[in-house]
């Protein structure tokens, strides 16, 4: 057993050391799994973040109420009544001043892109200061939260990021009204850093929408606990919305960029195929390369097995190489990348590319399977050649 | 022994490295093919769009209507053939997440301002007198299977039927298609009249203007006219040519669009890098034979020749199988992608492009390993190896 591991090693440690002998043949190997993972990478870590920035915003604690059958914030549509009867449900917690829910008003507004210096949707978003205590993580940045009943608005990261003139201290106008911007927020990195924030009053006027608003956040006696509130909507026939956790909610937003991840499989399994067949390529000449040496060390008493395992061991040490640059590539270039896209309400969602743990052990896991699969079969044939043929 | 007899037998040497190279190449261009006809499909609207057709639009932001009433003041300005109007209606059928393009749409005048869009005129005829009528387009109606006569339920994810319910009845009178496949037919349009008077919001609103100019010369000036008649009104609008109004809809999908496509192009061209070396140190392997042909009397001119097209033969053979591949995927993959994508086709333009970079992957495998054949002095060669 022991002669078997060292014989092994010593034919894996010769394999890799001649390895500059096939510098261009090895490097073709390297880079094309490289590419191959650093594509898969780049993809999911677009899912990724866009996923993380819409589930961040959820909470289990707050019940979010939109007109039947609407499905997205943007198509709902509340009148007061609807308001009120949500506000009598039962299942909601209360403080001094009543229920604690937030009736909220979602308009969109043109931004200038930085990036492509085109217009892009943006909410503005109607709240009164509870639905602002409803928001985990909510931080003030910079200056200061909006004055109820003046033109006003508070700004999220993101928007300051990726479009420009909401810098604080700017006005913005937005049809006929004028908007002073009076501070940057932000709410840990997710969506609501996408958003204008202002007064609910101020908007509903501004807009002519009267009394009515979009959607209805209710802060939950119990968390995630909506029985109540479910059987109450049920039983109440002048009530039509559709209720939710808030968290429910965002999680079912956030597959909105699943097909990139679906895409980015498919074209890099495809890719794959294209990389496998280069690297397998890579390991026969390897091994016709090495026929003589192979024929020495079998004559010399090496097993058959260290002849395998040795070209084996040569592939996916060249895989892994080619898997590592891969990923550190895809980190360098990708992480942290911002990007926005159109969400689910039309509007522009500012996220992050996330490069995490989980992604590059599945880059990696991929780059290992291409150098197995190119490995084993140059290795069978390592270990099956004729000795006497490879010395003629 | 003719040059191609030798050629032959210098790829088909070690079939098993031939087939790998071919295939790599052939995934390659697969994945240039079908990624590029996704792309051109995207990008289709704005290919698609009329020089001289305007959008306009409430200045807030396209989602915010504007008055009826700036339809006609529009038609009354100089410089203006036609004007339509249409809402957005939010449609789906069924099940909220089977999303219907759908808008409502002024009869008489829609189909002058999208004159590429062409109905039998029964037809039309039908739907025009028939408030509760819908046209589909071409590729709707094929996703779904809607024949004309067809009662088919929309309902709207955004408004409500005065007498209760998001759903409304219509009837299909008419399908409307395009001589270019292009075109996107993915939509169907009803009535504006029957929109406004049935549903419980009211208002006497419309979405977004589309109009025609009598020359695309006058775009401009009719743009900054519309808008300056609007100005310090209470729904300023903002007029741009459709090419543009599209491209600004596209670009909000955003960035990311750039880096797949970027990242999937850098991929194409990387895997020609790496068959490109496998085919260049397989040519460099054969020094000796070259100096042997070259002893048998072979001009360099004619080596030089033969080592290129060998190359150029590989990049062709692989490219060739790996565009049609693309084709055939993207013609299976068209009927599922109906309901998401407009026509998807791999173009001439991609084909054209193909070709390009198969001749390049060619010339630049095989110019290196020539000019060291048609070089070749055949003593060191020898003395060499």
């Amino acid at each position: 057993m022991f002669s078997f591991i060292s014989q092994t090693w010593a034919v894996i440690v010769m394999n890799v050391r001649s390895l500059p002998r096939r510098l261009w043949m090895s490097l073709a190997m390297v880079l094309a799994n490289a590419v191959v993972v650093a594509i898969l990478l780049a993809f999911l870590a677009m899912d990724k973040g866009f996923e993380v920035t819409l589930k961040g915003a959820g909470s289990d604690d707050v019940a979010l109420f939109l007109r039947g059958g609407s499905a997205a914030e943007l198509n709902s549509g509340l009148g007061r009544d609807q308001v009120n009867l949500i506000a009598t449900a039962p299942g909601i917690a209360s403080n001094a001043n009543g229920p604690i829910i937030s009736a909220e008003l979602y308009v969109i507004v043109d931004g200038i892109k930085r990036s492509t210096k085109t217009e892009a949707n943006l909410p503005l978003r109607g709240l009164e200061l509870t639905g602002i205590e409803m928001r985990n993580g909510f931080q003030l940045q910079e200056g200061r939260m909006f004055t109820p009943g003046t033109n006003e608005l508070v700004v999220g990261q993101g928007v300051l990021r990726e479009f420009e003139g909401f810098e604080v201290g700017n006005t913005l106008r937005i049809g006929k009204s004028e908007w002073r911007i009076v501070g940057s927020f932000s709410t840990g990195g997710n969506v609501f850093e996408s958003e204008l924030w202002a007064d609910l009053n101020v908007i509903q006027s501004v807009y002519n929408r009267g009394s009515s608003v979009q959607t209805v956040r209710a802060k939950l006696s119990e968390s995630g606990q909506l029985d109540a509130i479910n059987a109450y909507v049920e039983n109440e026939p002048q009530l039509n919305v559709d209720v939710q956790t808030e968290k429910a909610y965002f999680a079912g937003q956030s597959k909105n960029l699943s097909y990139m991840a679906w895409f980015g499989k498919i074209i890099s399994a495809v890719m794959a195929l294209g990389a496998l067949s280069g690297a397998l390529n890579t390991m026969y000449t390897s091994v016709a390369d090495r026929a003589k040496e192979i024929a020495t060390l079998r004559t010399l008493g090496f097993s058959t097995g260290s002849a395998f395992l040795g070209t084996l061991v040569e592939a996916m040490v060249l895989a892994m190489a080619g898997g590592l640059v891969g990923a550190v590539c895809a980190y360098l270039l990708f992480d942290g990348l911002n990007a926005s896209t159109l969400g689910g309400s039309f509007t522009q969602v500012v996220f992050s590319f996330q490069m995490s743990g989980d992604l590059i052990a599945q880059g990696m896991k991929m780059a290992l399977v291409i150098g197995f699969v190119s490995g084993v079969f140059p290795a069978w044939r390592a270990a099956r050649m004729p000795v006497l043929l490879a010395f003629r | 022994m003719n040059d191609f007899y030798l050629i032959y037998k210098n790829l088909t040497r070690k079939k098993l490295r031939l087939t790998l190279t071919v295939f790599s190449i052939f995934i390659a261009f697969t994945i240039f093919g079908a990624v590029s006809a996704l792309k051109g499909s995207l990008d289709s609207g704005i290919e698609m769009s009329a020089d001289n057709r305007l959008v306009t639009v409430n200045k807030i932001n396209f989602t915010v209507s504007i008055p009826y009433a700036y339809v006609n003041k529009i038609r009354a300005m100089e410089g203006v053939k036609d004007v339509t109007h249409a809402n957005w209606f939010g449609g789906y059928y069924q099940e909220p997440a089977v999303q219907i393009v759908s808008m409502a749409v002024d009869p008489t005048t829609y189909f002058d301002v999208y004159n590429e869009l062409v109905v039998p005129d029964e037809q039309m005829q039908r739907w025009q007198s028939n408030q509760t009528g819908m046209l589909v387009g071409a590729r709707l109606a094929k996703v779904y299977g809607w024949k004309v006569g067809d009662r088919v339920p929309i309902s709207s994810n955004i408004f409500s039927q005065k007498t209760g319910g998001q759903t409304w009845d219509f009837t299909v009178d008419g399908i409307f298609d395009a001589e270019d496949a292009k075109v996107d037919t993915g939509y169907m349009v009803f009535h504006y009249k029957y929109f406004r008077e049935t549903n419980s919001y009211g208002g006497d609103n419309v979405g977004w203007l589309v109009l025609t100019t009598t020359s695309s010369d006058l775009n401009e000036q009719v743009a900054k006219s519309i808008d300056e008649a609007f100005a310090n009104s209470s729904a300023e609008t903002e007029t741009s040519t459709e090419k543009a109004f599209n491209k600004a809809f596209l670009e909000q999908i955003g960035n990311i669009g750039l880096i797949i496509f970027g990242v999937v192009f850098m991929a194409f061209f990387t895997i020609l890098v790496v068959v490109g070396n496998t085919m260049v140190l397989a040519i460099r392997e054969r020094t000796n034979e070259i100096a042997v042909l070259k002893t048998l009397g072979f001009t360099s001119a004619r080596i030089f020749k033969m080592v290129l097209i060998e190359s150029l033969l590989l990049a062709f053979i692989g490219g060739l199988l790996g565009l049609g591949a693309a084709k055939l995927i993207v013609a299976a993959m068209s009927d599922q992608l109906a309901r998401f994508l407009p026509n998807i086709a791999v173009g001439t333009d991609v084909i054209i492009q193909a070709l390009l970079y198969m001749a390049l992957l060619g010339l630049i495998t095989g110019i290196a390993p020539a000019i060291n054949a048609l070089r070749l002095n055949i003593v060191t060669a020898f003395s060499r190896g």
